[in-house]
C-alpha cells in the first residue's frame, strides 16, 4: 500500500523527473519504504512504496515484459493469487510475486473489464503505450483515494491533492460549494472536492485519458435487490463470506494487526484474524478519560478473550488539539467532528509497535443497519403514519434515552418532547432524503456562522437538491431503510469515514487499513437480505449477531451498539490547556483571511466555549468546522505546498524514455 | 413582573445565547424555537436553567413540553402565573 501520482500530456513534450519527485515527496508518508518513477514523453508516473507483499520484488512503477504497459498502484487486490492462476493458464509469464504485476497482466488480458474481477481496495493508473491511454480506477467503495485535475491539456493525478498542488501548476482555490457540502453532509461528495478544479474519482468508477480527453464511467453501482424472506442457508453463507474475507485480508508478508473498538464489528474481525494469524495478534484501541466516550472495559474483555497483545492510545488531555493541524494536513478537508484525531494517534501507535497493516470493522454498520440513524428512520416513518398518536413518538425515548425527559440527572436529558418534535418535523416521508434530513438540518446550522460574502457566493447552491438529482434510477423502488443505507454509503462512508477517519489517518503514519466488511461479496449478500434480517424491531445487525453468538462471548455478541464518538469542544476548550494556534486562528484578523466565517459570530461561539456552555451538537460542530476550515485554509490556500524532495533518496525504479526531456 | 417584562428578558436571553451568530434573525414571539432551529436539546436544558434562575420557577419534567415552552409567548404564559404564586408565598 502506497501512494502514487502522475501527469499525462496531450503531446510528446516530455515529463521531467523533477516534477514527479515533487509529487512523490509530499506523499512520502504513504510510502516510506521505496520510491520510483517513470518519466516518458507523454506520461509520467511516480510511486512511493509501503512494502507489504513481495517485499523484494514489488517496486513500482512496474511494467509488463515488453515495457508497453506500466502501472502505479496503491492498495491491495486480495484475490491476486487466484487471478494469477487464471492469467498463467492464459499464457502470461510473471517475474515477481506481487499483486501489482497481476494487475498489469490482467489489464493486458481483459482491458478495463478487469475491474469486475478484482476483490480489493485499490486505486491505480495504468499507462498503455500501445494506445497512448491512461486508465485511472478506484475500488468499489472508495477505500483508496484518487484525485485529478486538468490544466492546459495536461492531466494531473495523485493519491492526495497535495501532490497536485506540489506541481506548482495547480493552484489551491476553495470550492465554496464543496465547502458548503462539508457543512451539510460532513464531507464533500465526489467528484467534487473542497478545491476548485480538483476532482475525486468516484468510488466504483474508472476514467480513461485519451488524446487529451478524460472520460469517466461507472463500473460498479450499489444495488439493493432485497428478497422477501431470509434464505435457509444465510447463516452458513455469512460464515463463509466472513471467514474467506478475513483469510484474503490476512495475506501479507508483514504481521497484520487489528483495531479494537470494543463493539461487535471489530470484535468479529479481530476474532477471525486471531484464529488465522500465525503471530500473536496485536490489537489497538483508543481510550478516553471521559466515560461518555470510553469503551475500555469492553475492549479489555475482548482482548482477553481473544488472547491478543493489546495496546491503548489514551486521550486524556490536549493530545487531540495538538494533533489537529496535522490531521487537517492529511484529511485535506475541513471536518465537523474531531473524531479523526484519535484515529490519527491510533495509527501512530500501531506504527510505533511495528504494525503497518490493520484490520478494522468499518462498513458493518452500513451493511447490516447498525447505526441509530436507521432506527431513527424506522421510528420516524412509524410515527408519521399515525401523526395523531401520542405514544408512538415515545419510541424516540427508547432510541435516544439520553435525550428523553425521564428527569434523571444530566442537563441534556430534559426536553424530550422537544427533541421528539425535531425528528417528526424534519421532513416528509416521501422525500428521498427523508432518513438523513435530521442530520443534514442539524449539520447545516454551521452555516449560521457564514459571512455575508459566503452566503452570496452560495446564493444558488443547493446541496440537498444536487444530492436528490444524483440518486440512481432504482432508488425510489428500494425500501426506506435501504435508501437510508445507500445515502449513508455515498454521503458518509466513502467520503468521510473511509477517507478522513480511515485512509488519511492511517496513511499519515504509513499504516494500511483493511476492511473485512467492505468485501463486495459481503456487501452484495447484505444488500439482498430482507430488512428484518438486519434491523429486527430496534435490534441492529441481527444476522451478524446471530452468527457471532457462535463465535464470540455472549457479552460481546449481544452488546448494544455504542457509536464511536470523541470529545469535540472539550478537545480544544477543556481544562488541559490548548495549543496557541486555537486562539490565533479564531481571531477576527485570521478569520477575515478565509472570509468564510463571520468574526463577530465566531467571537460569540468562543465566548460560550470558554464558559463551558457550548455543549450542544450545533455549537460543537460549528466550532470544529470553523477551526478545521481555518487550518485547511492556512495550510493549503494561504501557504504554497513545499515538496521535501530530499526525503526521497535514491529511486529504486528510474525508468525514462529515450526522448529529449524538457526540464 | 408583567408578561411583557418576562417576554423581554427571555427574548434578550435567547438572542444573546442562541442567536448571537445571527443578529439579524427575525425572532417573533410566536416562533417555534425548536422547529426554527433556534434551540436544540442542550439549549432546552440551558433555557430551563435560565428560567429557574431568572424567575425562580421550578419547571417539572412533565411541564417540559412544546405547549409550555415552545415559543417565547408560551414561556411567558407558563412563567407568569407561577411567578405570582412565588410572590404570594
Amino acid at each position: 500500500m502506497c501512494g502514487f501520482a502522475g501527469v499525462a500530456h496531450s503531446d510528446a513534450q516530455g515529463v521531467a523527473p523533477e516534477m514527479l519527485a515533487r509529487m512523490a515527496a509530499v506523499l512520502r508518508h504513504r510510502g516510506p519504504d521505496g520510491y520510483g518513477y517513470y518519466a516518458g514523453a507523454r506520461v509520467g508516473l511516480a510511486h512511493v512504496r509501503l512494502s507489504v507483499i513481495d517485499l523484494a520484488g514489488g517496486a513500482q512503477p512496474l511494467s509488463n515484459e515488453d515495457g508497453r504497459v506500466l502501472i502505479a498502484y496503491n492498495g491491495e487486490v486480495y484475490n491476486y493469487r487466484e487471478l494469477r492462476h487464471q492469467l498463467e493458464a492464459a499464457g502470461h509469464r510473471f517475474r515477481t510475486q506481487s499483486d501489482t504485476e497481476v494487475l498489469v497482466h490482467a489489464y493486458e488480458q481483459w482491458g478495463e473489464e478487469m475491474l469486475a474481477r478484482l476483490n480489493g481496495q485499490f486505486a491505480f493508473a495504468i499507462y498503455d503505450r500501445r494506445s497512448e491511454t491512461v486508465l485511472l480506477a478506484r475500488d468499489r467503495f472508495g477505500v483508496r483515494p484518487l484525485h485529478y485535475a486538468e490544466r492546459g491539456g495536461t492531466l494531473y493525478f495523485a493519491s492526495e491533492i497535495k501532490a497536485l498542488l506540489a506541481t506548482g501548476d495547480i493552484s489551491a482555490e476553495p470550492d465554496y460549494a464543496g465547502l458548503d457540502e462539508v457543512f451539510t453532509f460532513w464531507a464533500v461528495r465526489p467528484p467534487r472536492t473542497p478545491f476548485a478544479g480538483v476532482r475525486s474519482l468516484e468510488p466504483g468508477c474508472a476514467a480513461v485519458w485519451r488524446r487529451g480527453r478524460l472520460q469517466v464511467r461507472r463500473y460498479y453501482a450499489l444495488d439493493y435487490a432485497e428478497v422477501g424472506t431470509e434464505a435457509p442457508g444465510a447463516l452458513a453463507e455469512i460464515d463463509h463470506l466472513l471467514r474467506t474475507g478475513v483469510d484474503l485480508r490476512m495475506r501479507a508478508d508483514v504481521p497484520v494487526g487489528g483495531y479494537l473498538s470494543g463493539g461487535l464489528d471489530s470484535s468479529v474481525t479481530c476474532a477471525l484474524a486471531a484464529a488465522q494469524s500465525p503471530y500473536e495478534l496485536r490489537t489497538f484501541s483508543v481510550t478516553f478519560n471521559d466515560p461518555q466516550f470510553d469503551e475500555s472495559a469492553a475492549q479489555q474483555a475482548v482482548a482477553r478473550s481473544l488472547h491478543t497483545r493489546h495496546a491503548v492510545q489514551p486521550i486524556h488531555g490536549s493530545e487531540m488539539a495538538e494533533a489537529f493541524p496535522d490531521v487537517i494536513w492529511h484529511t485535506e478537508t475541513p471536518l465537523v467532528r474531531a473524531a479523526a484525531a484519535p484515529m490519527y494517534l491510533l495509527a501512530r501507535l500501531a506504527r510505533a509497535n511495528g504494525i503497518k497493516v490493520v484490520l478494522t470493522g468499518e462498513g458493518a454498520d452500513e451493511l447490516f443497519l447498525g447505526y441509530d440513524l436507521f432506527k431513527e428512520t424506522a421510528v420516524r416513518e412509524f410515527c408519521l403514519r399515525q401523526p395523531a398518536s401520542r405514544w408512538r413518538p415515545r419510541l424516540f425515548d427508547r432510541l435516544y434515552p439520553y435525550l428523553s425527559g425521564d428527569g434523571t440527572s444530566t442537563a441534556g436529558s430534559r426536553g424530550g418532547e422537544f427533541w421528539r418534535r425535531f425528528f417528526l418535523d424534519a421532513g416528509p416521508a416521501d422525500d428521498p432524503l427523508f432518513s438523513h434530513l435530521p442530520r443534514f438540518l442539524l449539520t447545516s446550522r454551521i452555516k449560521d456562522f457564514y459571512t455575508a460574502d459566503m452566503r452570496a457566493a452560495l446564493a444558488h447552491a443547493d446541496p440537498l437538491e444536487e444530492l436528490r438529482a444524483s440518486l440512481p434510477a432504482g432508488f425510489r423502488a428500494w425500501s426506506a431503510l435501504n435508501r437510508a443505507a445507500y445515502l449513508e454509503m455515498v454521503t458518509l462512508l466513502s467520503p468521510y469515514l473511509l477517507s478522513s477517519q480511515g485512509d488519511r489517518m492511517a496513511m499519515a503514519h504509513g499504516v494500511e487499513g483493511r476492511f473485512l466488511f467492505l468485501d463486495h461479496r459481503l456487501f452484495e449478500f447484505a444488500s439482498a437480505l430482507p430488512t428484518r434480517s438486519k434491523l429486527r424491531g430496534l435490534r441492529e445487525k441481527d444476522i451478524l449477531r446471530r452468527w457471532a453468538a457462535g463465535v464470540l462471548p455472549a457479552s460481546v455478541a449481544q452488546r448494544p451498539k455504542q457509536p464511536y464518538r470523541a470529545p469535540d469542544v472539550p478537545a480544544f476548550f477543556g481544562s488541559a490547556g490548548r495549543p496557541a494556534y486555537v486562539a490565533e486562528l479564531l481571531e477576527a484578523s485570521s478569520l477575515a483571511q478565509g472570509g468564510i466565517f463571520e468574526p463577530a459570530a465566531v467571537a460569540g461561539l468562543v465566548r460560550r466555549a470558554e464558559a463551558g456552555r457550548a455543549k450542544g451538537v450545533g455549537e460543537s460542530q460549528a466550532l470544529v468546522a470553523i477551526l478545521s476550515t481555518q487550518l485547511w485554509h492556512k495550510q493549503f490556500v494561504q501557504t504554497p505546498v513545499v515538496p521535501p524532495t530530499w526525503t526521497l533518496g535514491r529511486a529504486d525504479v528510474a525508468l525514462q524514455d529515450e526522448v529529449s526531456v524538457a526540464t | 413582573m408583567t408578561v411583557p417584562e418576562i417576554l423581554e428578558r427571555t427574548r434578550a436571553y435567547v438572542r444573546e445565547n442562541f442567536l448571537y451568530m445571527r443578529p439579524d434573525f427575525p425572532l417573533g414571539d410566536g416562533d417555534r424555537l425548536l422547529a426554527k432551529g433556534i434551540v436544540d436539546s442542550m439549549g432546552v436544558a440551558e433555557l430551563l436553567g435560565f428560567l429557574e434562575a431568572e424567575f425562580g420557577v421550578m419547571v417539572t419534567d412533565e411541564d417540559i413540553t412544546e405547549e409550555h415552552l415552545g415559543t417565547l409567548n408560551a414561556i411567558a404564559r407558563y412563567v407568569a402565573p407561577r411567578l405570582r404564586r412565588t410572590d404570594a408565598a
